[in-house]
């Protein structure tokens, strides 16, 4: 059996909320050892954004939203704000390969944890920020969660039902496609680290990354020199494209006529032979009524038998998945894609798992989402090797810690 | 020379010596092997990608492009560290060589990294599916939009560009196993569960508390929103301990049921309506001015047009000359370097194949 590819790789993990944190979650299912470390005083606020009805002693350490991208690590608790929290800090640097944190741009300026003390820890250390708008440059003030990003970074234009409306996409999307990125420049760094022994120091801007996303958009503004605008669900090049109805409250399907074949098959299946010649440009032209036509032949019928048909002649088809009807789709089901990750502070549910499936490293979610600090005197030993004692006055400190105060949720 | 091969390019790139070849085109093909040369990959496009020329000015970058087929593919395959295959199962864009698995089985030194809609297996592998279809099926497109109008997919194909980086990631941190391994892998990326995998707490809100969230368009809370405003369109996102900044910004006293987060959702309208009297009269300047004085999330929405001129962008060395005078995204993170890409050209695969047979090409 192959070993994982970062199998021997450990990562300290700085990072909150969902950008950083997903990028640890991908880190940890390809074999690295990532360490994720929070303060008593200032943890992952994903650990109690959402109000809980239940009553128990530690919600933070169940919470499904931080669960869904934090397995594969370890917690540990360390007051950075305090000199000795610091001090363990560059002792665990000084044992790892990588820091990662998605701060905003002045914190760890201001927690005295520069570059250069965290280099002097360790000379060919790998560390990536992940600022909303980069550590350096003008816009690095500016304070951003992924909706911001996705505003400011040319996506959003692109996106409305109408050129004149842009509309943000329902997920914080600017998190999650930073986190790919991040990973993606440590790999980079660990392979240069592998040829010339040298670290590697990554500003990664959140809102670069976004646009970079957006460069199609970008590329047709340097061809043509007229700005890109949504286009709601339909193509601009082929017609007819859109999202239909279906039966059942709040069911939907896509279709997409690519070709004069699809939208032939596609008229003869909807019952509209008298269409199926029509030319693309008519096609565009009258795309209102075809929209209409497929509508009526759609909304009566099963999502699933709907696509089914579609798919059966041809014609590129699927179902608006909602958050019910992906948990059971056929084929997410079949490659066994939704995992239970024993948890016992949480009751039995699935979860997303592992989106790279390499064949021969196999890689799968073997440890839940930590809980907090549960891993403090098994990395401070083994890793800062430090020893009971010296592990007991951070305790009394509250420099760690294993659970937290007074907590307000939101 | 039009591309990066490793040379002349001081200092060293990441992927110096990492030879890929792309298979079957497409969008998300051409966004992993974008970033892969970028970074110093010499990347080979067998056949046409199938792009537009707006894709095309974007994408193929840095690339070259051959006919080859036969005994020549398979030379070039054998003498490659990387496939990314875009080939979807459902067929029609075939170039010739074996599918995915027979690929990495014939030759397991590579990292083949195929990208296709549903995954080389199970009973949808074979579906036909464009950048809707994929973004549908990856449960985003149902939380997008408003509630009482048809879910709505996001622009720029993200389905596929999502795909794409997805794609580059795990090829790079595969390569990063391979150099120390000295084997490579074969990586299944399903577009459809790149999307499943980043419904934030919606998808896990459903399934562990039974607490099914619907799209809210631009308006989750009153305090994390697009608005309209006097020039155009900005928003704010505000956690719970940003929201007494926002109160103090709007002008509205710090009162429990704001500020507590379960009476809120009864006070959602009232306080709705002070952010939206106040974005109503503010510029997007204006706006953009008063985030980091008080701290807090505001943005506003700008286009590529906007962007191609900011100049805090240029400054940090975001953009590429496209070689006509445009702007264009370049490296997508800082301090690795990133390859000087010249527009695409098709060569002979006899100038490809002389040169990789007389270097040591790889990852290690």
């Amino acid at each position: 059996m192959k070993r994982l590819p970062l199998e021997g790789v450990r990562v300290l993990d700085l990072t909150m909320m969902w950008a950083g944190p997903y990028a640890t979650k991908m880190l940890g299912e390809m074999g690295a050892e990532v360490i994720k470390i929070e303060s008593p005083r200032a943890w992952d606020n994903i650990r109690t954004l959402i109000p809980r009805e239940d009553q128990v002693d530690d919600p933070w350490n169940s919470a499904h939203y931080f669960a869904e991208y934090n397995h594969e690590k370890k917690s540990v608790t360390l007051d950075l704000a305090t000199d000795a929290g610091r001090a363990v800090f560059l002792r665990l640097v000084a044992h790892s390969d990588v820091v990662i944190e998605n701060y905003r741009a002045d914190v760890m300026d201001n927690l005295g944890l520069t570059t250069d003390v965290l280099v002097a820890a360790k000379q060919d250390l790998i560390v990536v920020s992940m600022a909303g708008f980069g550590k350096v440059g003008a816009d690095r003030h500016n304070v951003g969660y992924g909706p911001i990003i996705e505003m400011m970074s040319g996506l959003m234009s692109l996106s409305g039902y109408d050129p004149d409306t842009p509309q943000k996409t329902g997920v914080s999307y600017g998190d999650p496609v930073a986190g790919l990125a991040a990973v993606g420049a440590i790999a980079l760094a660990l392979m240069k680290r592998r040829r010339s022994g040298e670290g590697t120091v990554v500003d990664l801007s959140q809102l670069e990354v976004s646009s970079k996303m957006a460069g199609i958009a970008f590329a047709a503004l340097a061809g043509t020199g007229e700005v890109p605008r949504a286009t709601g669900n339909r193509h601009q090049r082929w017609a007819p494209q859109g999202c239909y109805p279906a039966r059942g409250e709040d069911q939907w399907i896509v279709a997409s006529c690519t070709t004069d074949d699809e939208w032939a098959a596609c008229a003869r299946l909807i019952g509209r032979g008298d269409l199926a010649d029509l030319p693309l440009a008519e096609r565009r032209a009258r795309h209102d009524e075809l929209d209409e036509a497929i509508a009526a032949w759609s909304r009566p019928v099963d999502a699933r038998v709907a696509v089914d048909q579609l798919q059966a002649v041809g014609v590129p088809a699927g179902r608006v998945l909602d958050m019910r009807t992906i948990k059971d789709d056929p084929q997410l089901y079949a490659r066994g894609f939704w995992v239970q990750v024993p948890n016992e502070k949480m009751h039995p549910y699935r979860k997303s798992g592992v989106v790279w499936r390499l064949l021969e490293a196999n890689p799968t979610i073997t440890r839940h989402a930590p809980y907090l600090g549960a891993h403090n005197h098994e990395v401070l030993t083994a890793v800062a090797g430090l020893s009971g004692d010296e592990i007991a006055e951070l305790e009394a400190a509250g420099v760690i810690a294993d659970t937290l105060g007074e907590v307000s949720f939101g | 020379v039009t591309t990066h091969d490793g040379d002349g390019v001081d200092p060293p790139l990441p992927l110096d010596g990492v030879r890929v070849v792309e298979l079957g085109g497409g969008v998300p093909a051409g966004y992993c092997t974008h970033l892969l040369a970028g970074y110093g990959a010499d990347v080979v496009q067998v056949g046409d990608p199938g792009l537009t020329a707006d894709e095309e000015r974007y994408l193929s970058r840095g690339k070259r492009r051959v006919e080859a087929t036969g005994a020549e593919l398979a030379r070039l395959l054998d003498q490659a560290s990387v496939v990314v295959d875009g080939r979807c199962p459902s067929g029609g864009d075939d170039v010739g060589a074996p599918p995915a698995r027979d690929l990495f089985a014939q030759r397991p030194h590579l990292v083949v990294t195929a990208i296709t809609p549903f995954g080389l297996d199970g009973p949808h592998a074979a579906h036909k599916a464009t950048n809707i279809v994929s973004f549908a099926n990856g449960g985003i497109m149902a939380l997008t939009g408003e509630p009482d109008r048809p879910p709505l997919q996001n622009g720029g194909d993200q389905a596929f560009m999502l795909g794409g980086l997805q794609g580059f990631a795990a090829t790079t941190v595969a390569l990063v196993g391979a150099a120390v391994q000295g084997t490579g892998d074969l990586i299944d990326i399903s577009l459809q569960e790149c999307g499943a995998s980043m419904l934030e707490l919606y998808g896990s809100s459903w399934e562990y508390d039974s607490v099914f969230i619907e799209r809210t368009g631009n308006m989750l809370r009153a305090e994390w929103g697009v608005y309209p405003v006097a020039d155009g369109w900005a928003g704010v996102c505000c956690l719970g301990r940003q929201l007494p900044a926002l109160l103090d910004l709007i002008g509205v006293e710090r009162e429990p049921r704001f500020l507590d987060p379960v009476q809120r959702r009864d006070h959602n309208e009232e306080l709705l309506v002070h952010v939206l009297q106040f974005m109503v009269e503010q510029t997007k300047d204006e706006l953009l001015a008063l985030g980091p004085a008080h701290k807090l999330p505001i943005g506003a929405v700008r286009t590529a047009a906007d962007l191609v001129e900011h100049g805090p962008l240029i400054e940090r060395g975001f953009f590429d000359d496209d070689g006509a005078g445009g702007r264009l995204p370049g490296r997508p993170f800082p301090g690795l370097g990133w390859a000087p890409l010249a527009p695409p050209a098709t060569v002979p695969i006899d100038v490809v194949l002389a040169r990789w047979s007389a270097t040591v090409g790889g990852p290690a």
